[in-house]
């Protein structure tokens, strides 16, 4: 066994905040051998950026404390090291890749520049010479017309392209380590696989070790050696990659593997990791049932009502231009969209960013303005009713949004946020009357009725989801569009989000619209799948028909980007 | 871009043209009657109406509107109701001692202002930093007339070391004139200035792609300098250039305590007298100067900011 | 189990900053000082005189006497009465005009937006204080014309402000999510989004009190302002010349008045953006 290229000694990190000390990071340890890739997986708050941020020396001081432990980078203590001597290993030895390209990017200079720059104080090399290696890594790490675009400035590239030059930059001065922070995380998934893909590729001809961190264990899948599972700042697992993904021993490891939804066969509901163990981390047995493959299509349809109907939906948006800024032109988010949904079932719509799958869920629900096309509701053509008609469709259809930070009013307590819309619509009896039926969904979606009288921001981001579901279902309605609403979620709360909202369809006979950019998800809650690209629906069938046989090259291309880390895993095996 | 320029200078027109309105609005239509104020109380019914007719206000209300928009184009003022000159000729004689004034003062109150904030920013939250601020806000604290009375007493009357009040034309004449008001200028303005200028800088050093520089290995003066600086110019260059206009309108304290013969003392003393066609034409002048020099910060703004795309 | 509303949460915050629990008690103060002159409960009888003429600082007359022997002291509560007064009407007129057009500006758009843009770029465009001298000088000098003229100016900066914020707003998930269930205009726009954007309101009033007090001053220097009652701007003018024989009080009265008063509105200012500003949360 040789030496680790780098190596975590019983590592404490504590943050001193307002209400006292925080331990962020307890008593871990871990080796990353040379040449390498570690996985360090773990939830949002598990301290694994943490970790990462005390490996280069960037934690917020004097906020942030290391009481006790060993950084050992080829046998150099990096928590002795001062300043200067940090500065010489970062970006040169030990480099980083942040989780959001957007922001990451200085925005006023060329990226050519950004990545010369750290050529020119590490390797000393001239101004010309950094411009040239730069341009030659833009090339390696796969942007097209690299001379060209290194003049261009961080705004005018998208997400995947800024993620690349984030990587050139990494790699410039070929670091010996390379931590990577959920660099894949806020981008799309085809581009995500192809990052990844990247990551990997410049691993092995650099030769470097390369600590990876994710919430999501399926997405380290094919590209760790090792794999370190945190879970509330304590190691609980770590082990060779293929022994977690086949022989995982601690429960948390077993309930992160089994709540990704898997193409193709699932559970009726999916398990998540409270299945495994209980809320003071014992482990629990789960009843043979819960496991057992379920298929959907096997069910009867119980009727053959379409509840909604789509014919020919265009939806566009002015593009202004010109001397008086003028419209010049129209955009069109949704171009001739069609379909119909049965009641009780759900459909699932499947796109990347920008296709317009958002744009078509609004205007379902009209509240944005459709510019021709029917849409038909149980029978009656909603597209033109106006003022008290739609007020009253507003009580039958309804939309939970995507992200839980912001579709709850701040200023407003749990409980009038799900009475006003009774109190809009003037139902629900008495306020008594009213505050009870809020009681009784908030616990229906699971939280506990006497947290009623508190605000949005005292609750976790899968409990304001929940908030979100039990407002949008105060109404009782029949038609609900789910937009992106589990995609802001860690992998584990996300399991339990769409378990809630199977057990609503069945309990309700709700109708749903499921979007989403998650082939996988989409595949495991919805009946039929509908895949959009460009505004349009390409493709539409059964969900199981989408997964074995998909006609269309972008769908084909959407498949295989779904991360696959769990393969030989079969579900049986987690008991 | 062009479009931009050409959208925004098209815009100017409704902005100058809502100006002339507010000022037609205080001086032709709420003030009432100025010739018996001009005249006396012994002024007859027919020397009122003479007046009336020299001055232009037996037109009709909207030409006399018109006469302030064209003004405002023009910049022919007419003739003041005090000393009877030409105002466009007080207005060039006045403008001299006022820019002797506030060029240097604000040139070097700005340079001043944005040393001592990258200092305090590269020690922020050291004591230094904290010194700073507290000296910022005490010092904006104090009534401007206040320091006004105090230097002036102080410097040049107890201690001799300036002129008490008064001007000359010609380099380096002046500079024993201007000397003291400038001193009090900058230090009246250090205060905001900095506390303006360490916030936008501070704003910046939070945001991520500072921590990607970190991550680089820059040092903490490079990035500060470097990285940082070029993002918090963009406001800061805004900032400072929408004061510009300020200086053509002068320091009205400052120049009224010094007896300095500039625009901002010409103002008071119209104030003092009643003087509306002077009073029309500074607010008009200085009007335009802050449109003209809006347009310039915003595009400057957008040259600044490779963000903004032009559309 | 303890449930904090943000409005809560920021209150806590803020009763732990000292030195804004401090300023806070000094603006109280002031408020109380002014309030019971205005009732005529303290320095109504500052014309009186209480002594010879220009004496200095002493036990009996802690900021000394003016050159007809008037209390310095008095004068300079008079004078408080006078600034406060100035503020409190500035804010009363610039709130009501400042918020609802912001509101409606950033809330609909179209023409009304860009006729209130117009209306603030247009008053914008006059620099302060030359509007200031002419709204005064205009109306006829006196205290009335000084609340016209700050309150025609400070509804500006609130405006824009409130117009950018609510412009934001409206485009957040909540909102969408209130026309979802049902919610009109009306309910989205004053139900929602204002509260949500209010503490923009506090914390621009906290920073305009102090330019209002600024400006009353240095108006009724230029004896624009109040007639015929001290004030400190007239305290400073009166100063002017006193100063060469050595009559310093009334300078330090005026100026020591208007330190703390507006110091605490700085600090304050600070604090209450630290504190309800939710974007600058953590630094």
């Amino acid at each position: 066994m040789t030496t680790p290229l780098l190596s975590v000694r019983d590592l404490v990190v504590e943050f001193q905040t307002g209400d006292g000390i925080v331990r962020a990071v307890n008593n871990v340890s871990f080796d990353i051998p040379l040449g390498k890739t570690i996985g360090i997986v773990g939830e949002s708050g598990s301290g694994k950026s943490v970790t990462s941020l005390a490996v280069m020396g960037l934690l917020q001081k004097p906020a942030a404390v290391v009481p006790q432990g060993q950084i050992l980078f080829n046998g150099l203590d990096l928590l002795t090291c001062n300043e200067s001597k940090m500065r010489e290993l970062r970006g040169n030895q030990i480099s980083m890749i942040f989780q959001e390209p957007m922001t990451s990017l200085n925005p006023v200079f060329k990226v050519g520049e950004q990545i010369a720059e750290a050529l020119r104080i590490h390797k000393k090399l001239s101004q010309k010479e950094a411009w040239e290696k730069a341009v030659h890594l833009m090339n390696q790490v796969g942007i097209p017309n690299p001379a060209l675009s290194a003049h261009k400035f961080p705004h005018e590239m998208s997400g995947g392209q800024k993620q690349r030059v984030m990587i050139a930059m990494a790699i410039s001065c070929e670091p010996k380590l390379l931590i990577a922070d959920e660099p894949t995380t806020a981008l799309d998934v085809t581009i995500q696989k192809q990052v990844l893909e990247l990551l990997h590729k410049l691993q092995q001809e650099y030769r470097m070790s390369m600590m990876f961190i994710t919430h999501d264990l399926g997405v380290i899948g094919d590209i760790a050696d090792d794999v370190v599972v945190m879970y509330r700042s304590n190691v609980v697992e770590q082990n060779n990659a293929q022994k977690i993904f086949e022989s995982a021993t601690h429960p948390y490891t077993k309930g992160l593997l089994a709540c990704r939804p898997k193409l193709g066969a699932n559970p009726r509901r999916l398990l998540t990791v409270s299945d495994f163990m209980t809320e003071e981390g014992k482990e629990k047995v789960i009843p043979v049932d819960r496991v057992q493959v379920f298929d959907k299509e096997s069910v009867a349809d119980k009727t053959d009502h379409v509840l909604l109907e789509v014919k020919n939906l265009v939806t566009q948006f002015p593009i202004k231009g010109g001397l008086f800024g003028g419209t010049v032109d129209h955009f069109k988010a949704v171009n001739d969209v069609s379909f119909k949904i049965k009641k009780g079932k759900t459909l699932g719509l499947v796109g990347e960013s920008g296709c317009g799958k958002t744009t078509l869920g609004r205007s379902i629900l009209r509240l944005v303005e459709p510019a021709s096309g029917n849409i038909i509701y149980d029978g009656k053509d909603i597209t033109h009713v106006k003022h008290e008609e739609l007020r009253q469709l507003r009580k039958k259809m309804q939309i939970i949004f995507q992200d839980p930070y912001s579709s709850l009013n701040p200023r407003m307590t749990i409980a009038d946020i799900l009475v006003e819309p009774l109190i809009i619509h003037n139902e629900g009896g008495t306020k008594a009357q009213r505050f009870e039926m809020a009681r009784a969904l908030i616990e229906k979606v699971g939280l506990k009725s006497n947290q009623m009288n508190r605000y949005p921001h005292e609750f976790s981001g899968g409990q304001r989801q929940r908030i979100c579901i039990a407002r949008a279902l105060m109404l009782r309605p029949e038609f609900v569009i789910c937009d992106e609403s589990v995609s802001a979620l860690d992998v584990s709360i996300q399991a339990q989000v769409l378990n809630l909202l199977l057990d609503l369809q069945e309990e309700f006979g709700l109708t749903y619209v499921f979007i989403s950019h998650d082939l996988s998800v989409v595949n495991f809650i919805a009946d039929e799948v509908g895949v959009m690209y460009a505004g349009k629906i390409i493709e539409m069938d059964k969900a199981s028909n989408i997964y074995k046989g998909a006609k269309e090259e972008y769908t084909r291309t959407l498949l295989s980007a779904i991360p696959r880390g769990e393969t030989k895993q079969s579900l049986a095996s987690l008991v | 871009m062009t479009k931009y320029i050409i959208r925004r200078l098209l815009y100017m027109i409704p902005v100058l043209l809502g100006v002339s309105l507010i000022i037609f609005v205080l001086f032709n239509v709420v003030s009432g009657d100025p010739t018996a104020v001009l005249l006396g109380k012994n002024a007859t019914a027919r020397q009122m109406a003479d007046l009336r007719e020299q001055l232009g206000l037996n037109k009709s209300l909207f030409s006399q509107y018109l006469d302030i928009v064209k003004s405002a184009f023009t910049f022919d003022f007419g003739y003041s109701w005090a000393t009877k000159q030409e105002i466009s000729q007080m207005i060039w004689q006045g403008a001299y001692p006022s820019l002797c004034l506030s060029i240097p003062a604000f040139v070097i109150s700005t340079v001043v202002s944005l040393l001592i904030s990258v200092f305090v920013a590269y020690y922020r939250g050291k004591g230094i930093d904290l010194f700073v601020r507290v000296c910022c806000i005490a010092g904006m604290s104090i009534s401007a007339l206040a320091y006004i009375l105090f230097f002036q007493w102080f410097f040049a009357y107890k201690l001799g070391w300036f002129e008490i009040s008064g001007f000359e034309e010609g380099f380096p004449n002046f500079i024993s004139y201007i000397a003291l008001p400038a001193i009090i200028w900058i230090v009246l303005s250090i205060g905001p200035d900095v506390r303006f200028f360490r916030t936008v800088i501070l704003d910046e050093i939070y945001q991520d792609y500072v921590r990607t520089a970190r991550s680089k290995g820059l040092s903490e003066i490079t990035i500060l300098l470097h990285h940082v600086l070029r993002n918090a110019m963009i406001p800061i260059i805004t900032y400072v250039v929408i004061q510009i206009p300020s200086l053509i309108l002068g320091a009205l304290l400052l120049e009224n305590f010094f007896s300095i013969p500039g625009l901002g003392g010409m103002t008071l003393n119209a104030l003092n007298s009643s003087d509306f066609p002077v009073m029309k034409a500074m607010a008009i002048i200085s009007s335009v100067g802050y449109i003209i020099f809006g347009l310039i910060s915003d595009i400057l703004y957008t040259v600044a900011d490779p963000r903004i795309k032009f559309k | 189990m303890k449930t904090n509303s943000l409005w809560k949460d920021a209150f806590i915050r803020l009763s732990k900053d000292k030195l804004a629990l401090v300023s806070l008690i000094i603006v109280l103060t002031y408020f109380f000082v002014a309030i019971l002159s205005a009732l005529g409960l303290i320095a109504s009888n500052w014309s009186q005189e209480v002594g010879a003429s220009n004496l200095a600082p002493s036990m009996e007359h802690f900021f000394g006497t003016d050159i007809f022997g008037r209390s310095v002291l008095l004068k300079v509560i008079r004078g408080t009465q006078v600034a406060m007064s100035v503020g409190v009407a500035a804010s009363i007129i610039a709130i009501p005009i400042g918020v609802l057009l912001g509101a409606l500006a950033g809330y609909f758009g179209g023409w009304i937006d860009d006729f209130v843009t117009w209306l603030y770029t247009t008053f914008s465009s006059v620099p302060n204080i030359m509007l200031l001298i002419s709204i005064t000088l205009i109306l006829g000098k006196g205290i009335f014309a000084v609340y016209i003229a700050l309150g025609a100016t400070s509804w500006v900066t609130l405006c824009r402000l409130i117009r950018g914020e609510v412009m934001k707003h409206k485009e957040r998930e909540y909102v969408q999510a209130a026309g979802a269930i049902g919610g009109g205009h009306f309910r989205k726009l004053f139900r929602h989004i204002l509260p949500n954007v209010s503490h923009i309101i506090i914390i621009n009033t906290s920073m305009q009190f102090q330019i209002a007090i600024k400006s009353e001053v240095i108006l009724s220097y230029l004896g624009l302002g109040v007639q015929g009652e001290p004030s400190w701007g007239t305290m400073i003018d009166d100063a002017k010349l006193e100063l060469v024989r050595g009559v310093w009080w009334q300078l330090a009265g005026a100026t020591v008045a208007m330190f703390f008063i507006l110091l605490a509105f700085n600090i304050l200012s600070d604090a209450l953006r630290d504190a309800l500003d939710p974007k600058l949360k953590g630094k």
